[in-house]
């Protein structure tokens, strides 16, 4: 039982850790976007 | 499934699959289009993307498609470690470069181009073996890319693999022609977004669907040895060191993470790269665990092709559905890689060969717009060729790989060293190369004290890498003790052992002979050079009323 969670976890956290970069990526281009808009700026 | 044992989907679904795909990218594209580019924004974006855009940018930069099928190779291959050994010195790449990315933004806050930097530090000569090396760099990964697109397209559907490059080819050089890097960038967030809700789901659908936990811990019987442990000497030796030497040298070489080190706002260099750099190992590693569950199941690679390894397993585990969106994450991720290659290629010829040396500091900004659309148009039917050709690239990844090898140290090195002369660089690539080909392809006999003077340039090497690396974090004094100590421990255990791996002496030695050679040579120079003049002599082409073009040749290059 131990083995398979750890040996799942292995191969699981890596998703797991895609989750939370895709989520700050988001969130750091939804902030981009709104500072660009309100300084009537491109996005890029 | 087709005779083969791969989902095989209609011509008309996989059409409609890249035509979404294309077309939507190409739609997003219009979203940032402009009457009038300049050409700030087509090298760099203005150097002022913003840290979401740049992160991503970044990981969708440095995915291309072979880094899903060599991280499943690798998991596959070298069992549970393999996959780390794959993503993890791919993704401390991106990390690694970060610190010297800040110098070089200081020293040219208004650079496009790493070139550039040394064309105003030492003069052409030095300049144009960096371009070259980006040059060769870029024009082999389109080409990569395009394959994949041919072979994939292939695969899954009847459509020929000529259909596939050159649906890839259109389809990237129609959404980046315009905007240049400006939609290189725009565009990769979006794909990025899909390659990594994609990985998401396909590695926990596929270890469910395989059987689960139990299934895969129950396959670890399967494996050798080796294979099952975490700390496999044979994973570290034949696929960790020789991705770990090159680091540095991947970094420095490729003009897609110098132009973003350019392009992002000078204050979020360093959240950029290292979002990139935990993104990209999280998926690159994800994906290759798909290789490790192949090998716990006792899958077999049809044709002995370890490429058919990630879509076997989704053919074999996953309905039609995840196949498809497989299919968008590998079309994904070489059209990201592809359009910004062709970014840095246009960047290249725009700045390192029109800007400096054809119109020597003086360009017409319509003129280099168009040098830019041009190469873009010339470097996607370079790649079309080339791919269709199927030729055999290893020879020209070894030659290019130990080029930026041994331009790691000089390049770095000119950048904080103000005696390093434009003779003491060229000599010491020059130099460099020459060894690099004799350990490669064993020109002369590896016995007795040839190659004991091998592992000893190796280890001097070995210590390069490790001091750059600590200098760029830590400081000068961390960075020589770090280097003389590895060099120390090399010395001792490498020597008598490292023979056996002469792969990697070679790579070892590219670092260590550059460093030789520019160390001795710039001792021996009176030269000072003023880094102040570099931002003088990088500058926007946007900008009318440039310096004279006497005074842009740095004094060591006259």
């Amino acid at each position: 039982m131990t083995n398979e969670l750890v040996y799942g976890t292995y191969i699981l956290i890596w998703p797991a850790i895609t989750f939370v970069v895709l989520g700050v990526i988001c969130w750091a281009v939804a902030r981009d976007v709104r500072r660009a808009r309100k300084s009537d700026e491109d996005l890029i | 499934m087709n005779d083969t044992g791969f989902t095989e989907f209609s011509t008309i679904t996989v059409l409609l699959l890249l035509a979404a795909f294309y077309g939507g990218t190409y739609l997003l594209t219009l979203l940032i289009r402009k009457d009038k580019e300049d050409t700030s924004g087509f090298m760099v974006a203005g150097h002022h993307v913003g840290f979401g855009m740049g992160a991503a940018s970044m990981t969708a930069t440095w995915i291309w498609a072979a880094s899903f099928y060599a991280a499943a190779t690798s998991g596959y291959t070298y069992g549970v470690s393999g996959p780390i050994h794959y993503g993890l010195w791919g993704a401390l790449m991106i990390l690694f470069i970060y610190p010297f990315g800040r110098r070089f933004r200081k020293l040219a806050p208004n650079g496009h181009t790493l070139g550039e930097l040394i064309h105003a530090r030492h003069g052409a000569s030095s300049q144009l073996i960096l371009a070259g090396s980006n040059i060769l760099g870029s024009v082999i990964s389109l080409m990569v890319n395009f394959t994949a697109a041919g072979a994939l397209v292939s695969v899954l559907s009847p459509l020929s693999f000529e259909t596939g490059v050159i649906v890839a080819g259109v389809g990237v050089l129609a959404y980046t022609l315009t905007s240049g890097f400006r939609a290189s960038v725009f565009t990769d967030f979006a794909q990025l977004v899909a390659l990594m809700a994609v990985a998401i789901i396909i590695i926990p659908a596929v270890l469910f669907s395989a059987g689960g936990t139990e299934v895969m811990v129950d396959g670890l019987s399967l494996m050798t040895n080796e294979q099952a442990s975490l700390f496999s000497v044979d994973a570290i030796m034949n696929q960790g060191a020789p991705f770990f030497v090159a680091v540095l040298a991947y970094a420095i070489g490729n003009q897609t993470i110098s132009q973003r080190l350019f392009a992002v706002r000078e204050k979020h260099i360093k959240s950029t790269f290292v979002t990139a750099t935990i993104g990209y190992g999280a998926i690159v590693i994800g994906l290759g665990m798909i290789g490790l569950m192949a090998l716990s199941v006792g899958m077999e690679p049809i044709d002995g092709n370890m490429n058919n390894l990630i879509p076997q397993m989704v053919s074999t585990y996953l309905s039609p559905v995840f196949v498809a969106l497989f299919f968008i994450l590998v079309i994904g991720s070489l059209s990201s890689t592809a359009d910004s290659d062709l970014s840095a290629l246009s960047t290249i010829m725009m700045a390192d060969v029109y800007g400096k040396n054809i119109a020597k500091n003086n360009p017409n900004p319509k003129v280099m717009m168009l040098v830019g659309r041009i190469t873009m148009i010339v470097a996607t039917v370079a790649g079309l060729v080339f791919a269709s050709f199927s030729l055999d690239i290893l020879v020209m990844l070894v030659f290019v790989g130990a080029l930026w090898g041994a331009i790691v140290f000089p390049v770095i090195v000119s950048c904080y060293w103000d005696r390093v002369t434009n003779a003491a660089f060229t000599w010491s690539v020059v130099v460099a190369m020459a060894l690099f080909c004799i350990a490669r392809f064993e020109l002369l006999e590896m016995t007795g004290f040839t190659v004991l003077a091998f592992e000893a340039l190796a280890s001097i090497g070995g210590a390069v890498v490790i001091g750059m690396m600590v200098f760029g974090f830590l400081g000068r004094t961390a960075g020589l003790v770090a280097g003389a100590l590895t060099l120390v421990v090399m010395l001792i255990f490498a020597t008598g052992f490292l023979r056996d791996y002469m792969v990697l002496v070679a790579s070892l030695t590219a670092y260590g002979a550059s460093a030789v050679v520019c160390t001795a040579m710039t001792l021996t120079s009176n030269e000072r050079f003023d880094f102040d003049l570099i931002k003088k002599r990088v500058g926007d082409y946007d900008d009318a009323g440039i310096e004279d073009d006497a005074t842009m040749i740095p004094e060591g290059a006259k």
